[in-house]
């Protein structure tokens, strides 16, 4: 117990410290998951939506593919998107790998079908016919998806935090893609590892500490966003 | 329904989660040297010092890779590396022979000890060398902690006992299956022997009442090398940049860093600077 | 003869190989409430959906206003008429916000929202329930709740797709008595789906059967039900004969 104090303690004294390095680090973990999250926002909930509503040839199986896309070994996909970015890979005269934009790409290869999957689920509890209500009262294209991402509120931003939990937490893939190098590539969970490693537990816990923190903030912020409207009842003017 | 505001606030928790300027490398210099090492001499901290040194004196960006000697070497060989820092001799000499490495040179030593607790049942300080010393723990059954894990140390151990002709079996020899501090501890709380690098010893010197009871025999030196990629591996090797690092590694100003890294923390080095010998001119 | 507000020509409706809809003619004239029974599963919905622009007929024309409508480019008018379906199909917000909905859409700013909402939110009789989340509200509430959300718009036309088969007889019997009152009041055009012939002939000036997809019989409501067509119209518009008396 005692060692979790003094990580504790330590993490206080790190951030209050202001200590560049671990600033840095902390800064370049929310950066590159952030930078994650939002590119898979946009990729993964229009995707997610067209495949609730819609009807193709071939919709199982790019709803399957999704489904198991949602449980990736994180390590799998660093391993993989690794090979790709090899020098000897088809990505390699892109000279990617071991930087930032390699982590954010295989983040955003982690969080897609996270962010797609649960954006279906969530347009798949509306009703059906609800669509139709709404371009039957004059909705255009554009304001109908805004409604209904309105009324799928609730599960689209657990959608959001989980894409977001996913990748601010995964080690396996930015270990392999980023090479955990300092000053470019180190963030807070290869940094753990790290000091963990060479037996600095205090550092190590801090650094834990910091993460959880960290992503319990922006949670608070999201889930505060998706519960306020719960209780709104707003007043007839 | 207030959809302005309620899109306000979704808009700043997004922008929250910024879009970072991602640094899409140019194609054009300077280009990155990628330095394949391993994950003990990253956490020794040496290149952390050196690193920075060689940045700074020759513009070039290095981004060291730090992962199991196996794979250090392999991606070197595959040519994903430009040049290597390791210290596995057989192994090295091994990609030497088939070409994939060249330009083989040292560039310094650490070494291993064995420490174990100050009563020293085994009688291991009366031992002038690593088999000895191993021979007496095995036949007086007192407790050995192994890293139990493949590491280089692990495999540094069982080459030992190999050598000394003895399978260390039994409730004596246990296995940590973790890292090196974590092993210390282990041999620390039950008062038993382990193998162990030195500068991990002198990291947690303060917390062990384990002492050093052999030191200096040959097999226990852990001998470095920094080897240049062969450029036919593989595209895109930054050739100059990895002959650049390599040659710094032995330059005699980065030898004297070496020499004098961590005698300030611990009190002694880390470890002796080697460029310019022969393997054959080593050790005790 | 006055324009017709909305025209149907050789509309044809095929999902995968089976024929649903195909209607060769179909006008609703300004003013008129038609009423369109049919069995189950004849098309009806089907039906109503192309004349309010939300589903693409595979073949045929829609004429509003003597103008055929190009399905691309069908925002302008969709925004002309307003639809009511079977389930009351209300968000996750207050009577009010929903019953404005289709006002904010259309980019009516707070006050001049409020001028239209609130007079059908009296005239329906939920005014007292104006800020009340929809999700607690009883069939019937729901339902005038999305009623005063169509009127609100004033449309030109009205399309109704059995908005009161899903409530139980006492609520449907009010709500059918009160929306005729309003639709005579303000003589607004409406389609009127149902399946059910009491209603169709209650509020009905036109009534049309819709079988099997095709459209059997168009006439005035005393004429279609006096003389059916053909065997399959009688059955569907002529009462049942009375039942045995019940032994005691």
């Amino acid at each position: 117990m005692g060692l979790i104090w003094d990580g504790i303690r330590q993490a206080f004294w790190l951030l209050i410290t202001g200590d560049p390095e671990i600033w840095a680090i902390t800064w370049l973990s929310l950066k590159i998951s952030g930078s994650a999250t939002l590119l898979s926002l946009l990729l993964g909930i229009p995707i997610g939506i067209f495949l609730a509503l819609t009807q193709f040839p071939g919709r199982s199986i790019t709803v399957a593919l999704i489904n198991t896309g949602m449980g990736l070994p994180p390590v799998v996909v660093g391993l993989f998107v690794s090979i790709f970015l090899w020098r000897s890979g088809p990505l390699g005269l892109l000279e990617l790998l071991y930087t930032p934009t390699a982590m954010v790409i295989a983040q955003l290869v982690i969080a897609f079908p996270i962010v797609a999957g649960l954006t279906m689920a969530a347009f798949q509890t509306l009703n059906p016919n609800l669509s139709l209500q709404l371009l039957g009262i004059g909705a255009s294209r554009a304001q109908l998806l805004w409604l209904l991402c309105k009324e799928a509120r609730l599960p689209l931003l657990a959608a959001v935090m989980a894409g977001f939990g996913g990748v601010i937490s995964e080690v396996g893939a930015s270990m392999m893609v980023g090479g955990n190098i300092r000053g470019q590539t180190r963030v807070l969970t290869t940094a753990t590892v790290l000091e963990t490693g060479k037996g600095n537990f205090e550092i190590a816990i801090a650094l834990g500490l910091i993460l959880l923190i960290l992503t319990f903030a922006v949670n608070f912020l999201l889930t505060h966003i998706q519960q306020r409207e719960q209780l709104r009842w707003p007043k007839p003017s | 329904m207030r959809l302005k505001s309620n899109r306000g606030a979704l808009l700043t928790a997004l922008t929250f989660l910024l879009p970072v300027p991602l640094d899409l490398q140019a194609a054009g210099p300077p280009r990155n040297i990628i330095v394949a090492t391993t994950t003990s001499t990253q956490d020794s901290g040496l290149l952390d010092v050196l690193v920075p040194l060689f940045e700074k004196k020759t513009g070039h960006v290095i981004k060291t890779i730090s992962v199991g000697t196996g794979q250090a070497l392999a991606l070197a060989a595959k040519g994903e590396a430009d040049v290597t820092l390791a210290h596995a001799p057989s192994l090295e000499k091994k990609y030497v022979a088939e070409g994939k490495l060249l330009n083989r040179r040292l560039v310094m030593y650490n070494d291993f000890i064995i420490v174990g607790p100050g009563a020293d049942p085994a009688k291991v300080k009366a031992a002038k060398r690593s088999l000895e010393a191993l021979k007496l723990i095995a036949g007086s059954g007192t407790r050995f902690v192994s890293r139990g894990d493949n590491s280089g140390t692990h495999n540094l151990e069982k080459s030992l006992w190999k050598q000394a002709g003895i399978e260390p079996k039994g409730a004596w020899y246990i296995e940590s299956g973790q890292g090196m501090g974590a092993t210390l501890g282990i041999a620390n709380d039950r008062n038993g022997y382990t193998i162990t690098d030195r500068a991990t010893y002198l990291a947690f010197q303060k917390r062990l009442a384990l002492v050093i009871l052999l030191e200096g025999d040959k097999p226990l030196l852990n001998i470095y090398s920094v080897m240049e990629v062969n450029p036919a591996n593989g595209p895109r090797i930054n050739t100059a940049g990895g002959k650049a690092f390599a040659d710094f590694m032995v330059a005699p100003q980065t030898q004297a860093v070496i020499k004098g890294f961590g005698v300030e923390k611990y009190g002694q080095p880390l470890f002796v600077p080697l460029a310019g010998k022969r393997e054959g001119e080593i050790g005790g | 003869m006055a324009e017709a507000l909305l025209a149907l020509r050789q509309i044809l409706v095929r999902y995968g190989g089976s024929t649903v809809l195909q209607v060769a003619a179909l006008s609703v004239r300004p003013g008129e409430i038609l009423a369109i029974i049919g069995p189950n599963g004849a098309g009806k919905s089907t039906l109503l959906r192309v004349m309010g622009l939300l589903e693409r007929p595979t073949e045929g024309r829609v004429y509003f206003r003597e103008q055929e409508i190009d399905h691309k480019d069908s925002l302008a008018v969709r925004r002309r008429m307003a639809s009511v379906f079977q389930e009351p199909l209300l968000l996750n917000a207050s009577v009010y916000e929903n019953a404005a909905l289709g006002l904010k859409l259309r980019g009516l700013n707070h006050r001049d929202v409020e001028q239209k909402v609130r007079p059908w939110l009296e005239r329906l009789g939920v005014v007292h329930l104006a800020g009340r989340q929809a999700r607690s509200l009883s069939g019937g509430e729901a339902q005038r709740t999305s009623l005063a959300r169509a009127f609100a718009l004033d449309p030109e036309l009205l399309l109704l797709d059995e908005p009161f088969s899903a409530l139980d007889p006492p609520t449907r019997e009010e709500l059918l008595l009160d929306l005729e009152t309003i639709l005579r009041e303000t003589g607004i055009t409406t389609v009127f789906v149902t399946h059910d012939r009491n209603e169709a002939f209650m509020l009905g000036d036109r009534v049309a059967v819709l079988i099997g997809g095709e459209l059997l019989q168009v006439g005035a409501a005393n004429d279609v039900f006096a003389q059916p067509v053909n065997q399959e119209v009688a059955r569907f518009v002529r009462p049942p004969p009375p039942r045995p008396q019940r032994l005691t």
